[in-house]
């Protein structure tokens, strides 16, 4: 089975990856993607915060850290790993990417708790839920997020 | 390291496994709405009264200057292609961040400022709507700020769609004024003497000059697309020819237009209207009636204004990322939503600024100051513009010889050094004619200083600086 895992860049996918990993039986998986969608007319196209590297102006040296970032979890695990950097609407571009590689899985991140994601639809792990060609791994942060303690 | 093991490929796949999706065309039209909506509908009012019925002449002559410069972004554009655009091309060349820091501070200056007066004029046509009557220019306009931040933080602006939609509505403004200038022409009531009337006294050169200064806001907002370069497929072919033809196309267009306001309008007219392209549909020339036509008019002139104003709001929260991300300003303005992942206290800080600036200048108008604000925000939008214009040209012209790559655009440079003394010009003419403006420069750069101030102070260091990547460095070529 191919795995198409999404990025945004955010720590919660960082979470998802590592959730996938932590069940998902290894010898199954034949093949993960590990994608990044840079939106190009986006404030921030890509928005990095799970690599260690600092910002250049490049948003696509920042996707790609953040895939580099994610692909290291999976890396030593068994299934091959790619790397996939696209272009465009973050939703669109997943489910085209599901549909490419004929994926069997697509884990993505659900972002925040907040007001906004319950009053404001369209999210990208709403679309792609909505309209991906194959079962949609949806990985929310935990209920009861740790404190940070300065 | 992590990336020799042979589990873990860069895949270049079908579409090279590094996808990108903003096509010549999209740039073309990108170029094209981001230029056409600023300032055209608002301005040619002025120009029209500073240069007479000749007043098509600083827009051809304002729109080569600029297209001369975006023939100087477009080389540069294909040598560095990243989003960082004019700040990231002086770093390079001069190597001092102060200097980059000036460059930022007064690009985001501008950025305010720009959407300041777009807003503005978004306010006097959305009067035009209720004869006379209508909300308070004031509200209308802060509403139209908050609700493009809105937007904004939604997301819809990242459309491409959306995005083309927007500029042919754009387009189809200007040429309903071309068709009422052909009109008008076949009809036999043209009287072409008028466009070559410098009705205004003293030299004519610098009554030209005056018309360029005042009509540059609508040549601005090519430098936009610096921020699409890396998506953009092809970009050393698709780069300049989508960034020069579409400048040349809005030129082609500006100038028709204002052979046509001037030919249709008596050029008094054109000067005392807020809302002067609108003067030439309320002339009744084409055979349909005259309010409905007013009324489409008004509302294309509201969209065109509108996208205009949603570039350059993208723009500022992402200069402010980035300049957070480098420790430049506090690291909040890094913060990006969690699941939207919008840069949303820069967009907000963003609306407050421009917010700011619309207060400040209706409480100078109030206060008896005479002031046209669309006028005053627009210049210093200009002044800073063409600082950094005349810097970037001098910048591509420093950095020859270096990073050369066959497949970059080159610019020709005696056409450079002409655009330079243009630009230079143009800056000098629009401070000398209105110094005020400099106050109101002076105020936009503050709240760069400040911020910097802020994180110099109380900013901790948040975030890893470059160069302590852990990832492996990627070979130059």
């Amino acid at each position: 089975m191919h795995v198409i895992v999404a990025t945004d860049g955010s720590r919660q996918s960082l979470a998802a990856a590592k959730h996938l990993k932590s069940f998902a039986d290894p010898t199954k998986v034949t093949e993960i993607s590990v994608v990044a969608v840079i939106r190009p007319l986006a404030s921030v196209a890509f928005a990095d915060d799970v690599s260690e590297r600092g910002f250049d102006g490049s948003f696509r040296d920042a996707a790609q850290s953040a895939v580099d970032t994610i692909a290291a979890v999976f890396e030593g695990w068994g299934p091959k790993v790619n790397k996939r950097i696209r272009s465009g609407s973050a939703a669109n571009e997943i489910i085209k990417a599901a549909k490419q590689y004929d994926a069997g899985l697509v884990v993505v991140a659900a972002g925040g708790r907040g007001l906004s994601d319950s009053v404001l639809v369209g999210s990208t792990a709403q679309r792609v839920q909505h309209y991906a060609p194959c079962p949609v791994l949806v990985v929310r942060p935990a209920p009861k997020p740790k404190k940070h303690r300065a | 390291m992590a990336d020799s093991t042979t589990a873990v490929a860069d895949t270049t796949d079908d579409e090279g496994g590094l996808k990108r999706s903003i096509t010549g065309a999209q740039l073309f039209f990108y170029t094209l709405g981001d230029v056409l909506g600023s300032g055209i509908y608002v301005l040619i009012g002025l120009v029209a009264a500073a240069v007479g019925g000749a007043f098509w002449i600083a827009f051809a002559a304002g729109v080569t200057v600029a297209a001369i410069t975006g023939s100087a972004y477009a080389e540069l554009v294909t040598k560095y292609p990243q989003a960082a655009g004019s700040s990231l091309y002086v770093q390079k060349a001069f190597g001092n961040k102060a200097l980059t820091f000036l460059v930022t501070v007064s690009f985001l200056s501008a950025s305010f400022a720009a959407s300041g007066s777009l807003a503005a004029g978004f306010a006097s046509y959305f009067g035009q709507l209720f004869d006379g009557g209508g909300p308070p220019a004031l509200l209308v306009s802060l509403v139209f700020v908050a609700v493009l931040v809105v937007i904004n933080y939604i997301g819809i602006t990242e459309s491409v769609v959306m995005n083309m939609l927007m500029t042919f509505i754009e387009l189809s403004g200007l040429v309903i004024v071309m068709i009422i200038g052909v009109w008008y022409v076949a009809e036999g009531n043209a009287d072409f003497g008028t466009l070559t009337d410098i009705s205004v006294s003293g030299n004519p050169a610098l009554a030209v000059l005056a018309g360029v200064a005042l009509s540059f806001f609508a040549m601005t907002g090519f430098e936009n697309t610096a921020n699409v370069a890396e998506e953009t497929i092809d970009p050393y072919r698709a780069f300049p020819r989508s960034l020069i033809g579409g400048m040349v196309v809005a030129g082609v267009v500006y100038v028709l237009v204002s052979m046509a306001a001037a030919l249709t309008v008596p050029t008094d007219q054109l000067a005392e209207s807020d809302v002067a392209l609108l003067e030439v549909v309320k002339q009744g020339i084409l055979p349909f009636s005259t309010d409905l036509m007013t009324t489409i008019f008004t509302i294309i002139a509201l969209v065109a204004i509108t996208n205009t104003t949603l570039v350059t709001l993208v723009t500022q929260p992402r200069i402010l990322y980035g300049m957070a991300r480098e420790d430049v300003v506090p690291g909040v303005f890094a913060k990006v939503h969690a699941s939207r992942r919008s840069p949303w206290v820069g967009l907000l800080f963003s609306g407050l600024v421009v917010g700011g600036l619309l207060v400040t200048g209706t409480l100078v108008t109030e206060a008896g100051g005479k002031l046209d604000l669309v006028n005053r925000l627009a210049l210093v939008t200009v002044v800073f513009l063409l600082a950094i214009y005349a810097l970037v040209i001098v910048t591509c012209l420093k950095l020859r010889g270096h990073d050369e790559d066959e497949r970059a655009f080159r610019a020709s440079t005696p056409l450079l050094v002409l655009g330079l003394v243009g630009n230079l010009a143009i800056l000098y003419y629009a401070v000398y004619d209105d110094p005020a403006s400099l106050y109101w420069c002076a105020g936009l750069l503050a709240v760069g200083v400040v911020l910097y101030l802020v994180e110099q102070l109380f900013g901790g260091r948040s975030r890893p600086r470059p160069g302590t990547a852990s990832r492996a460095p990627k070979g130059d070529s």
